[in-house]
């Protein structure tokens, strides 16, 4: 189903300013969430920074922008901005002939997503410490806007975005669960298109700043929803869809990266449950308690689990199975399988998290800085978990919902590479047990 | 119609599996005291079993500052300063595995200070085992029964 | 377009002025008193200026746990200071001086280091001469033992103390009772008929005697509160910090040369007869308000009025006699 054909939504993205708006409000709260990290209370669960990053902002993301909508945050993210504007010195102006700044193509080497990868597990390493610390938070938060301008002046479009993002990296392999997509509406309008506006840019908009060209998507992964090429497109082709969920898991990836994102995001969300919602003390000592020679062998035994243990039983099990495909290729086909359930882990992990917490933010919403404020008259809110009778039912409905989606996703994967899908069946089946017990 | 038979049953032994009460023999309710240490950012021991129908005592002993403890589901706390043992008294009416945490803001890992109070059984856990179980058989039923079903090629160009 | 251009870059500059500007405006206009456990740093500032008769407002707030604040000496009703809260107090001081403010709830081992003053000037119409603690003018040496040579074989009674109080050679009072030690009572007795029970049960009467059901109640709080986190909750010495203080104390010993008598202790053991039989109060009380030099045990005099010291002094003998209800 076409959403751009709803009367008030395609005029609400062809034109800029609805967006720029939203853009302006979330760059101002997103620089107030880095001034609070730095000059609030250092006490976390009372400072803007921690309540609305990790808890508000990260309940909205996990529960409901990435399974619904995709990479629909990116389309509201406010951190490549400053850089983009400097990149093209204009807010809105059309882009000029002459590039501004260097204007580099972004190394062939890097393109793929392993530096993404690598951010988000450096700052999964550090967790327990970037989750708590509201400077800690307020210096990553700084960093990742810096990074982005800095990027923006080297390299074209948003290379932080689609190459070095932490967050960026695992929206984009759960948008292909999404019911939302941004495609072409005929190929063959593609084909003759003269100039190709939407990936170069034209007097009514900017080239694709995610270096895509909307006519070869097949995927969500990487196109960011910044709506651009619904500006510049001349024949009106390009189309936001409603569509069934995970329809672009159909199509197997073929991409080593992409299938250690999955593990990556399948491995962590595992190991969360056990540190951070667990009953074990001593995992939290050695999580929170960083250079100390406990969270090294934390460290050693984290990123074991995720490039080791797990992809090492997956590899076992699917090495026997039939298969015209080399080993590697089927690896990565088959770990496609895990995204829907990757997604429902987290889903899981973070109905807990949220709802446990969520009071927070109306405590956090009067008194940002911890300085006894009362803006709304919510500053005295009592900490009180949530829902805490229907959490245990709804995370069970996420891991068993997700296992058969995975499950389904497998075998459609099995089919297209005409393989057997029992090996990845049973390997979600028992990653699904262990979740369950870390978390229930 | 054999296949949907088939589905039916599957469907219902899942409605089964997550909502039929869970009653066991009924064990003579006891009173049962814990002594619960409180440091930053644990509690020792951090899981508690009991039987449904306990009297349940928890002494919470804070060894380093002012710590809480609150049982989820139950929605009851106590806070404890070093020096000052506090008591919870409650009647373990509720069957399940209940996290309790700190509900008194004790340092950085405060909201991950975190223990498990089981009543009974771990009744949600071995529901949704049940319910993976089912699914799991449900997929190969599927699987051998419609295997043209797959084939799913509308990807727009 | 032009001018849609500058409107946005106007618009976007307002927006991070403000996202900056506002809340630094507002943080650097409000003075808070910070409040981190010791180790951190305790209060931050330590030193507050008052003028006499002049309200005082206080912004508390603390960074890492729970923490509370009272003055000492004063009679006030301590204010708890959470994490990431502010906590609103008005002081008025009647009397020049130099005042501690403390931390009322335990925060660690160091918990009792977690001190500031408060420095109230002006002039005052009456200025009363401090007099000199009791122990001093009793001249008791009170790093020296003081143990009690014979111990009671039963725990001493107030009850049965009662019965013999007749026909004592000694007379009770305030005075006699704070300056003598159960032993000393019991040595006194000594030329007396009675047996060596019976005469621990008078000490136990003496000792009731001199104190109330609330000023009993009072010290028990002041227990609770103060001392029974290294002292324990029965009075044993064995509180939730003791092993951590024996910790420290055999790092110190070690860093140090010499047989320097007063490194860290065990907190000292209140249900041990021989210690309190042969404690008076008057050196009890001198323990309390010097503290132990190094010992581990705070130093009170700044914090705890006469009254309260003496309160709690009557609470630490309820742990050797047996006090009629």
């Amino acid at each position: 189903m076409e959403l751009t054909r709803l009367p008030i939504l395609k005029p609400a993205l062809k034109s800029r300013y609805p967006q720029l708006a939203v853009f302006i409000v979330m760059l101002a709260g997103y620089i107030f969430a880095i001034l609070a990290g730095f000059i609030g209370t250092p006490v976390g669960s009372r400072n803007f920074s921690i309540v609305f990053v990790w808890i508000a902002w990260w309940a909205i993301l996990i529960l409901v922008a990435v399974p619904f909508f995709g990479r629909g945050w990116c389309a509201v993210c406010p951190i490549p901005l400053p850089g983009e504007w400097l990149q093209r010195g204009a807010v809105l102006n059309p882009p000029d002939k002459k590039p501004k700044w260097l204007n580099l193509r972004w190394p062939k080497f890097l393109r793929n997503i392993w530096l993404q990868n690598i951010s988000f597990l450096l700052l999964a390493l550090f967790s327990s410490v970037l989750l708590t610390t509201p400077n800690i938070t307020a210096i990553i938060l700084a960093a990742m806007l810096f990074a982005a301008i800095g990027l923006s002046m080297v390299f074209e479009r948003r290379s932080f975005c689609r190459y070095l993002c932490p967050v960026g990296g695992f929206i984009g392999l759960y948008s292909q669960t999404a019911p939302i997509e941004l495609r072409i509406k005929e190929k063959q309008v593609c084909v003759v298109c003269d100039g190709k506006p939407c990936y170069n840019g034209s007097q009514t908009g900017y080239g694709c700043p995610w270096d895509v060209f909307p006519g070869g998507l097949r995927k969500n992964t990487y196109c960011g929803l910044c709506m651009e090429c619904i500006r510049t497109c001349p024949h009106d082709n390009i189309a936001i869809n409603l569509r069934p969920f995970s329809a672009d898991l159909a199509k197997p990836s073929a991409r080593i990266d992409e299938a250690f994102k999955a593990f990556i995001m399948l491995a962590s969300a595992m190991i969360y449950a056990g540190v951070l919602l667990g009953p074990w003390g001593a995992l939290k000592d050695a999580a929170y308690n960083v250079g100390t020679s406990a969270w090294l062998i934390y460290a050693i035994i984290f990123l074991a689990i995720i490039f080791a243990v797990l992809p090492g039983f997956f590899a076992l099990g699917i090495l026997k199975t039939k298969s015209a495909l080399p080993l590697k290729q089927r690896f990565a086909s088959f770990a496609t399988a895990l995204i829907p359930l990757g997604l429902m882990f987290w889903v899981a992990f973070s109905l807990s998290f949220v709802l446990t917490n969520a009071s927070y933010i109306l405590a956090s919403l009067s008194d940002p800085l911890g300085l006894g404020w009362n803006l709304f008259g919510t500053a005295s809110t009592a900490w009180k978990p949530m829902l805490t009778s229907i959490l245990a039912p709804a995370q069970t409905l996420a891991l068993v919902g997700g296992l058969i989606w995975s499950a389904r996703t497998a075998q459609k994967a099995a089919n297209e590479i005409k393989s057997s899908s029992i090996p990845v069946i049973t390997f979600c089946f028992i990653v699904t047990l262990v979740m369950l017990w870390l978390l229930l | 119609m054999h296949s949907r038979f088939f589905l039916l049953i599957l469907i219902i032994a899942g409605l089964v599996v997550a909502f039929v009460p869970l009653s066991f023999r009924p064990i003579a309710p006891q009173e049962r005291t814990f002594r619960i240490g409180a440091r930053q950012f644990a509690y020792s021991p951090s899981e508690l079993k009991v039987n449904p129908g306990d009297k349940v005592t928890i002494q919470l002993v804070s060894t380093d500052v002012v710590h809480g403890l609150y049982i989820d589901g139950y929605d009851i706390s106590i806070e404890a300063d070093p020096g000052q043992t506090a008591a919870l008294n409650f009647f373990a009416d509720k069957p399940g595995s209940f996290r309790f945490r700190c509900n008194v803001t004790c340092g950085a890992m405060h909201p991950f200070m975190i223990g498990k109070l089981t009543v009974g059984s771990n009744q949600w856990l071995y529901r949704s085992i049940g319910l993976s179980i089912i699914a799991a058989i449900s997929l190969f039923f599927i699987r051998s029964t419609r295997p043209s079903d797959r084939q799913l090629p509308i990807t727009i160009y | 377009m032009k001018r849609l251009e500058l409107l946005s870059r106007i618009l976007i500059t307002l927006a991070i002025v403000g996202a900056v500007g506002t809340p630094l405006y507002f943080w650097s206009r409000t003075p808070l008193i910070h409040a981190r456990i010791a180790e951190n740093g305790g209060w931050t500032p330590d030193v507050i200026r008052a003028n006499v008769g002049e309200p005082l407002h206080l912004k508390l707030t603390s960074d890492d746990v729970v923490h509370g604040f009272a003055v000492g000496q004063m009679d006030m009703q301590s204010v708890d200071v959470l994490p990431g809260k502010v906590t609103d107090l008005t002081l008025i001081f009647d009397k020049p001086g130099i005042y501690t403010f403390y931390c009322t709830r335990w925060c660690g081992l160091n918990h009792w280091r977690m001190r500031g003053t408060i420095e109230v000037g002006g002039s005052s119409s009456d200025t009363q001469p401090a007099s000199a603690p009791l122990y001093v003018t009793l001249k008791i040496n009170i790093d020296a033992p003081h143990n009690a040579p014979t111990i009671p074989v039963q725990k001493p009674s107030a009850l049965r103390g009662q019965s013999f109080s007749t026909q004592l050679p000694i007379t009770n009072s305030t005075n006699y009772y704070r300056a003598n030690s159960p032993y000393q009572v019991f040595d006194e007795l000594s030329n007396t008929s009675l047996t060596e029970t019976e005469r621990w049960d008078v000490a136990a009467y003496l000792w009731q005697s001199n104190t109330t059901a609330e000023s009993l109640a009072n010290g028990q709080r002041l227990y609770a509160q103060n001392c029974a986190a290294c002292h324990g909750e029965n009075g044993a010495g064995d509180g939730v910090f003791a092993d951590d203080l024996t910790a420290l104390g055999a790092t110190l010993q070690r860093s140090m040369t010499g047989d320097n008598k007063m490194t860290m202790q065990t907190p000292a053991d209140f249900t041990d007869p021989k210690r309190m039989m042969g404690a008076s109060p008057a050196l009890l009380q001198g323990k309390i308000l010097r503290g132990g030099m190094g010992t581990g045990m705070p130093m009170w005099g700044s914090i705890f009025t006469e009254e309260q010291i003496w309160d709690l002094i009557a609470y630490l003998y309820s742990f050797q006699f047996e006090y009629q209800k």
